[in-house]
């Protein structure tokens, strides 16, 4: 077993760490990014504050790319290099069947453009950076956070 | 849904006499749609100004606060206001990047706001 640096009651027990998730385009589900941010940034050393924050910049990720549906996943995923973490979410096509997707309610009751500049605003104060583009014909919703620096 | 349970809308409540909307949990896209329709129903007696007490809420991302947004704008075409009941850290950090502290009427309790409403 790793000799772990104990940092802040965490125990870190490498340099680097990759967590991968990858859910169904369903909204109740997008709490599981959620959660994994919280640990991971915890694992990172951020305070209480900088792990709400970074909690909520995985959330708006997901809000960047509008309505979830059921033939859509998203892919998270979490890198801890030392004090910093950074997250990418990919849009994925799925092969499930299924309802699990947002659709009709989502689509049709919340203001996307809206959501989308609330989003940019908190985006910009959350986190180090952050941004999106197309990688291998996907959108990509990426973000970095380090540990005591920025806005949190 | 994580957290999410919500009380219906409250009639008006003893001395606060205005529609008013308690909920609590994390407020985000799962439950944005569900907020949007329990805000709708507080506007259908013809009310201008509301209440939505955040008091045991959590957390709230940019698809909840914009139906908020919403409402806010419906209010005030009304000549009305929104007042929100928030004390949790994070939910007015929120509304202090987006600039809209100062747009909705924030109150830290149900007190406060009475307090506001008798000194109008």
């Amino acid at each position: 077993m790793a000799q772990g640096d104990l940092i802040e009651g965490v125990v870190r027990t490498s340099e680097r760490e990759v967590i991968e998730i990858s859910i169904p385009g369903s909204v109740d589900l997008v709490v599981l990014a959620r959660f994994t941010a919280a640990i991971i940034g915890a694992r990172a050393g951020f305070d209480l504050d900088e792990i709400d924050d970074l909690r909520l910049a995985v959330d708006e990720l997901s809000v960047s790319f509008g309505p979830l549906d059921a033939e859509t996943r998203l892919r998270y995923t979490f890198i801890r290099s030392g004090d910093t973490v950074s997250v990418r979410c990919t849009r994925e096509p799925s092969d499930e069947a299924g309802d699990g997707g947002a659709g009709h309610s989502e689509r049709d009751l919340i203001d996307w453009q809206q959501a989308r500049e609330l989003s940019a605003q908190l985006l910009d104060e959350l986190v180090t950076t952050h941004g999106r583009e197309i990688a291998n014909g996907r959108s990509v919703a990426w973000l970095t956070k380090e540990r005591g620096t920025g806005a949190g | 849904m994580e957290g999410s349970m919500t009380s219906p809308p409250q009639p008006a409540s003893g001395a606060l006499d205005l529609p008013t909307l308690e909920v609590e949990g994390e407020l985000d896209l799962a439950v944005a749609p569900w907020l949007r329709d329990q805000l709708d129903a507080l506007y259908v007696g013809g009310a201008d100004s509301i209440v939505v007490d955040l008091s045991a809420a959590t957390f709230l991302d940019s698809t909840a606060l914009g139906v908020l947004v919403s409402a806010l704008n419906r209010s005030r075409a009304r000549d009305g206001q929104v007042h929100l009941i928030v004390h949790e850290p994070q939910i007015l950090r929120v509304l202090t990047i987006t600039g809209l502290e100062d747009q909705f009427a924030l109150h830290k309790d149900r007190v406060e706001l009475q307090r506001k409403k008798g000194e109008l």
